[in-house]
């Protein structure tokens, strides 16, 4: 090494034992201080709130739990649906890992004698901040950008908001401007290729003015040190102790760890129904802990709000605030009921102060907000707890529901046709259905739609066309079969549900059924995923997977061409709740002649039609209607036909079709018609 | 660096000074809030804060005037 370097290296030293020496004590004395406050401030603000919630059981699969925490943290895996905005948290994340990396080994590198002179540890250490601290910078352009300029509608800026954006600035500009500092003051000629160990430093150092003397300029390493250092100090206190935004930082893993790994809008049943004094969730309270860290949790980036059909077609539902205003509603009552003893607590209610009855009934289970949040947020079961309390508590329930609620409990179908009429669709059939028994094959299970709606009467008749004619055994329940419970569950009619769901398992372990087909998704769901609840543990198939089999094995084969171009529309209680995309599209693919096209939302991004949730059996007297929102979509691909596999989707379709004046160009067809249509 | 760019110099570094006092003052009024402060008393926080901001840039302009160097080693 030259004298040069040598004489400056050991100035450096001087400027380390009494100018950062004493910085980075002060700076380990105040981490442990923010650490302990930390911990204080999770516990005071966080953990005793989520305590006041009721117990849920979120323990066990740790490793998928793992793997799902460092998918999401790291690589980001449910961000980048959306490019952009997917990007530009992607750059600002692990632009501050770099950065933190960075700063932890130059912290501890003078102990080990890594900096006079600069190993190439210290070095490459202070690349990768500076590395980082650009990241960061970008990210945090775009993400201006976005926000101030480009505004989307689904983001709410407010002044906590803007708040991180200036504060994060300053901290990186003065970052750079302390090593810009030493760079300018060192002289180039002086330390070996500093350039290239900081660029971002070097190009600040050309700017920055250099006082005369070395004491002044000691002087003003402490001025600029302290005004970095000091204020990241006091934001993170801000963040520890404030509810402000950046707690997703740690809020946000915390959610991803304790998510569900069950179907979507699988509900919990109301436990000890018979005996409990309450039902659903009136107060903040009398939510699980989880879904009162899901309140917490939530970010605000409204991902939600952009695919949900109800916010889309005019309804006042927005998921996103919704969950704002919950979580404004548990930092407002969560404190008082905390400082209050158990048994004086009066906490307010949630309904019509925090959330409208038009905007929760607006809701239709289509799952489309839990596909998209990054972080796991269950939406659809905490909607449905707020309805269970209307509906078993206060017999609250829009006008259109209370016949439906009566046709169910007095006739197991939402039509209110006798029991007895339920098998009448057979007898038009040739050779009528086998006897019952389960020697006599797989039963299928009809559904109310199946059975007593005109439409999908022809559906349930083209299923067992194709059953027969490929030489499958099955059988049905006939007038046995009651109404699987979908309409009364979703409705939050837990209770009526139960009594449906326990007197058919008793039917169908009373024939010992091992295996069920259904000809519809609500039906598939509600049997497949929610009937063991009640001990009723069937293997279930919705139709689209059993002849998806059956075409793999070759024992159906389509061989009538049917010459249409035809799009798909995914069934939410197929697609998203049961994960069942492909089985369709492939019966589809089947057919000689037919073209698919996709529509711009397939598949996981599936546009509900607006018959889940119970929505079937009331009016849209809000907005528009969601069915025509769809159709809409299916007009803009310019196909004839549409399928589907599902009796809802098909009725709101038929209806949109008709409602959009498009009878005569394209048609509506189930799956089982087509298929019928091309053996 | 010749004269010229001292003013600029010194711009810059008010703003980010002042950044950093403003988003001080802001997260010290943002959490006095969070932690239970009535909205009553909002605005006069506000008042102070923005005297006390203002009071900063006053300072701020005086020392970087007065201290900033006119010569440079480049």
């Amino acid at each position: 090494m030259d004298n040069l370097n040598r004489i400056f290296w050991a100035g450096q030293e001087v400027y380390v034992m009494k100018v950062f020496m004493p910085i980075i004590m002060g700076f380990l004395v105040l981490l442990v201080g923010l650490i302990a406050l930390f911990a204080l401030s999770f516990w005071w603000q966080h953990y005793r709130v989520w305590r006041l919630g009721k117990d849920e059981d979120r323990s066990g699969q740790l490793a998928a739990r793992l793997k799902s925490l460092f998918a999401v943290t790291f690589v980001h895996a449910r961000f980048w649906t959306e490019l952009y905005p997917g990007t530009m948290h992607f750059l600002i994340f692990w632009g501050m890992v770099f950065i933190f990396l960075g700063k932890i080994v130059r912290l501890f590198s003078y102990s080990v004698g890594l900096t006079n002179p600069p190993q190439t540890i210290f070095l490459s250490a202070s690349l990768v901040s500076e590395i980082g601290g650009l990241l960061v910078l970008i990210g945090g352009c775009l993400a201006i950008v976005r926000r101030y300029m480009i505004r989307p509608s689904r983001l709410v800026t407010r002044p906590d908001r803007t708040l991180i954006f200036v504060w994060g600035f300053a901290l990186l500009m003065t970052g750079y401007m302390i090593k810009g500092f030493r760079i300018g003051a060192a002289g180039v000629t002086v330390s070996p290729d500093w350039p290239s160990w900081a660029p971002v430093s070097y190009l600040i150092s050309r700017f920055i003015l250099i006082l005369p003397t070395d004491p002044l300029n000691e002087l003003l390493v402490w001025h600029r040190v302290l005004i970095h250092v000091l204020p990241a100090s006091i934001l993170l206190a801000y963040v520890i102790i404030s509810h402000s935004p950046l707690q997703h930082l740690f809020l946000s893993p915390i959610n991803i760890f304790f998510r569900s790994f069950k179907p979507k809008s699988v509900l919990p049943p109301l436990p000890n129904i018979e005996e409990a004094e309450t039902f659903g969730v009136r107060e903040i309270s009398e939510f699980t802990w989880k879904q009162l860290l899901d309140l917490e949790a939530c970010t605000n980036c409204g991902r939600c709000q952009d695919v949900c059909p109800a916010h889309l077609t005019g309804k006042p539902l927005s998921p996103r605030r919704m969950t704002q205003n919950l979580k404004e509603h548990l930092w407002r009552e969560g404190p008082k009921l905390l400082a209050t003893p158990p048994d004086q607590r009066q906490p307010e209610a949630l309904m019509e102060r925090t959330v409208g009855e038009d905007e929760l009934w607006a809701c239709t289970t289509c799952m489309a907000c839990e596909e998209v949040c990054p972080i796991y947020i269950e939406q659809i079961i905490r909607n449905i707890d707020l309805r269970r309390y209307l509906v078993l508590m206060e017999t609250k329930f829009p006008p259109g529901l209370k016949l439906t609620i009566k046709n169910l409990m007095n006739s197991q179908n939402p039509w209110g046709m006798g029991r007895g009429l339920r098998a009448d669709w057979t007898k038009s059939l040739r050779g009528g259905i086998l006897s019952k028994g389960t020697d006599k094959g797989i039963l299928f299970w009809v559904g109310c739609a199946g059975s007593f709606d005109d439409r999908n009467i022809e559906v349930a008749i083209s299923l067992v066309s194709i059953l027969k004619s490929i030489g499958v055994p099955f059988w049905i329940l006939g007038t046995e079969e009651g109404c699987c419970g979908d309409p009364a569950r979703r409705t939050g009619n837990e209770y009526l549900f139960q009594n449906l769901a326990q007197a058919n398992i008793e039917i169908l372990q009373k024939y010992g059924v091992k295996q069920i087909i259904t000809l519809c998704p609500h039906c598939f769901h509600t049997l497949k995923n929610e009937y063991p609840q009640f001990g009723g543990k069937f293997q279930v198939f919705h139709y689209t997977q059993f002849l998806a089999d059956l075409l793999s094995s070759g024992k159906l084969k389509l061989t009538k061409p049917i010459n249409k171009i035809i799009t798909y529309h995914d069934s939410c209680y197929l697609g998203r709740a049961n994960q069942i995309y492909e089985a369709p599209r492939k019966i589809l693919r089947s057919i000689p002649g037919l073209k698919l096209i996709e529509m711009e939302r397939h598949g996981k991004r599936s546009f509900c039609c607006g018959a889940g949730g119970g929505r079937m059996w009331l009016e849209e007297h809000i907005g528009t209607r969601i069915n025509q929102m769809r159709t809409a979509q299916v007009i803009q691909t310019k196909a004839a036909l549409i399928g589907t596999a599902c009796p809802y989707c098909l009725t709101m379709l038929v209806d949109g079709i008709k409602e959009k004046g498009q009878e005569g160009i394209m048609s509506a067809f189930d799956l089982c018609e087509l298929v019928e249509q091309s053996l | 660096m010749e004269i010229f760019y001292r003013p600029i110099a010194i711009i810059l570094e008010l703003i980010i000074l002042m950044a950093i006092i403003s988003s001080l003052f802001a997260g010290m009024q943002f959490a006095l809030l969070d932690l239970g402060l009535d909205q009553k008393y909002k605005k006069f926080i506000e008042r102070a804060l923005v005297i006390m901001g203002c009071l900063a840039l006053v300072f701020f302009i005086a020392h970087l005037i007065t201290f900033y160097p006119r010569l440079s080693l480049f």
